[in-house]
């Protein structure tokens, strides 16, 4: 079995040092008018660059773009679909990050790619693999106003749909995995059924990526045999806000390759290396799959500051490492 | 609650009107405080001109004719920070970001929290002295303190809250003990796990007050509260001051369902628009609250502090305020 270390999403788009808030600067002079979309657009490839490094310095062995063009994790793909428009700030889950809400006035559409030139990009740079990430379509409808299906299930259909081309044209770019971010089930449990079709739907366009569908901010453990029945390759699990998790897994086994997200991506405490390496051993005892992915349990970027973000991301390689000295 | 205010010697008319907490820092202050973080100022050097910007929001709120008095928070940045800064236990972050270009450095809890001595009492003294009117004593809350928080010490959210509320504890005495017959405990972060509030909110909040005999008000904006009500009203507080005109006052809805049984500061004008109310509107609001509110548990105040607004821009929110406060209570003593 391979251990492969891998990012959740995000990452820090500015540091505390001076020399890294370029981006924060150059974002305040296009707010001015001082310099133009074209020219932020550079400043954020170089970032792009610089943080995708930094994953692979750290010994991250499939990282993502860290989604430095993203206002939030919703807003950039509703900002680009047909029949969205952005409203006021929210309160993202329980977190001190705020998200700008989607209002639904008319259909639902794909119009153009949005992440898939991101994707290319960060592809054409990166010296390690890069795994794009998307919003998925129950996500996206539980966190926009409708005022145009007046059904819910409606909406998510519409997301759906409109998700599933962004996937399929992710995969003929060429993406081997596909993370697909669905935070909002673990929250609605009682909805699984307009999931599991939403998911299911989705899966259809995967081509021959795999789908790596990550859930967090919420505890899986209740869930758990019901995501193992999900049509996707690979299940992402947050374990910072269960006790129980750990146990589940090794109870129930998994079908699915598994990214445990063993490390807290909202807490600067820097994980124990040995008694984390243990967790981890005990659970991959139990499995019997190709590969496990080792992550933190979110993106990092709206919660960590930079530096803690890649020692956390340097304390997670460590631990893998331990881990395979371990299981020898 | 009116026994329990009248015990404190509180004379309040019925509909009480009041604020949350923040007003705008006038420039000087703001220039100052930017100063200060260059290390071109000391604390000592603001302490003046926060002084002054203090004595002209407690003669305003006079001047309107607001009821309940606040110090205005001119000495404070970040609610949480500024508490974190004065307790022991805490460390500040680097910078992470809230949304789009705005980042703040959030607070890492890495040692045992401990009072070491009073925060706010000097600021609540200096603001009643210059007032006869009640002014409130303000802190920030035990769980929204650890929920904005990093927790490098504790092994868990509960332990971290609890030990909070043990420190807030001291400081709620202190200002007590000076004076401070209305207490306002601010809980912005209450709804952000609602399975918490039995496991250890509803404790942290009765260690905070527990043997204190105050008021107790406790402040809560951009909450879903449809998951904590009604049993958040379990919370050892007098008083719930909670934003309504921004959530479209559907809470009016679920209180039909559960009557509400603490008093209530009703948010009646939003903070977050520059557009000021006019006073027909805020009659609307405080009307429709009185659907399913008797006028014995209503105070009236806006959704959430002002700092962000404009100084015209918060006179004239709050003017409306209290000119329909005081309109829906004429219309109340001829009924």
């Amino acid at each position: 079995m391979e251990l492969i270390t891998a990012s959740a999403g995000s990452y820090p788009r500015i540091g505390t040092a001076p020399e890294k808030q370029r981006l924060r600067a150059e974002y305040a002079r296009l707010d001015r008018g001082e310099i133009s979309k074209e020219d932020f657009a550079r400043v954020q490839d170089e970032v792009t660059k610089e943080v995708i490094e930094e994953q692979r310095r750290a010994g991250i062995e499939l990282a993502t773009d860290g989604q430095v063009r993203w206002y939030d994790q919703i807003s950039h793909f509703a900002r680009k679909l047909d029949g969205c428009e952005i409203n006021g700030l929210l309160r993202l889950f329980d977190t001190n990050f705020y998200f700008r809400q989607p209002v639904i006035k008319g259909n639902v559409r794909w119009a153009a790619p949005i992440v898939v030139g991101e994707f290319k990009f960060a592809k054409k740079v990166s010296p390690i693999p890069i795994k794009p990430v998307v919003t998925g379509p129950y996500t996206l409808a539980r966190h926009s106003i409708d005022k145009h299906y007046h059904d819910f299930s409606s909406l998510v259909a519409d997301f759906v749909v409109a998700i599933g081309k962004e996937v399929n044209a992710l995969a003929k770019a060429g993406a081997e995995v596909i993370q697909l971010d669905e935070p909002s089930i673990l929250k609605n449990p009682q909805e699984f059924k307009i999931f599991e079709s939403a998911v299911g739907e989705v899966s259809k366009n995967k081509g021959k990526a795999r789908l790596a569908l990550y859930t967090y901010f919420g505890d899986a453990a209740k869930l758990y045999d019901k995501l193992q029945s999900l049509p996707i390759d690979i299940l992402g699990l947050d374990f910072s806000y269960s006790q129980k998790l750990a146990a589940v897994i090794e109870g129930m086994g998994s079908e699915k390759e598994l990214g445990l997200g063993l490390v807290d991506g909202r807490n600067t405490r820097i994980e124990n290396v040995k008694e984390t390496a243990k967790v981890v051993a005990k659970i991959l005892k139990k499995l019997d799959v190709d590969r496990v992915y080792l992550n933190p349990s979110c993106g990092l970027d709206e919660y960590l500051p930079r530096e803690v973000a890649f020692e956390k991301l340097k304390n997670l390689v460590a631990i893998a490492k331990q881990v395979r000295a371990e299981m020898k | 609650m009116r026994e329990k205010l009248e015990s404190l010697g509180l004379d309040l008319p019925l509909l009480p009107t009041t604020t949350v907490g923040s007003f705008p820092k006038p420039r000087e202050v703001m220039e100052a405080r930017q100063k200060l973080l260059a290390g071109k100022l000391t604390k000592k050097d603001l302490r003046p001109l926060e002084e002054q910007a203090t004595r002209f929001w407690i003669k305003t709120q006079e001047e309107i004719g607001i009821d309940v008095l606040v110090d205005g928070e001119m000495y404070r940045g970040d609610m949480a920070t500024y508490f974190a800064e004065n307790l022991d236990g805490f460390k500040i972050s680097g910078l992470v970001r809230s949304y789009g270009n705005r980042y703040y450095r959030k607070p890492i809890i890495s040692g045992k929290v401990k009072w070491r001595g009073p925060i706010t009492v000097d600021w609540w003294k200096f603001a009643q002295s210059l007032t006869k009117k009640p002014v409130k004593g303000m802190l920030t809350g035990p769980y929204t303190m650890m929920d904005w928080s990093f927790n490098e010490y504790y092994p868990n959210r509960r332990e971290a809250c609890l030990d909070m509320a043990r420190a807030l504890h001291e400081e709620v005495k202190a200002l007590a003990d000076a004076g401070a017959k209305i207490i306002q405990v601010d809980e912005p972060a209450l709804s952000a796990r609602s399975e918490e509030l039995d496991d250890f909110i509803i404790k942290a909040l009765d260690i905070v007050t527990k043997g204190v005999g105050a008021y107790f008000i406790t402040h809560s904006c951009y909450g879903a509260f449809e998951f904590i009500y009604p049993d958040m009203l379990k919370l050892p507080v007098d008083n719930f001051d909670l934003e309504m005109s921004n959530s479209e006052l559907d809470l009016v809805e679920i209180f039909r369902r559960h009557p509400f049984t603490k008093d209530i500061s009703f948010g009646v004008v939003d903070v977050h628009s520059h557009v000021i109310e006019d006073v027909e509107t805020v009659k609307k609001r405080i009307k429709r609250a009185l659907e399913v509110l008797k006028p014995e548990q209503l105070w009236v105040d806006p959704d959430c502090g002002l700092k962000t607004r404009t100084r015209e821009e918060a006179i004239g929110k709050l003017r409306a305020m209290v000119g329909a406060a005081e309109e829906v209570r004429k219309s109340l003593s001829e009924k």
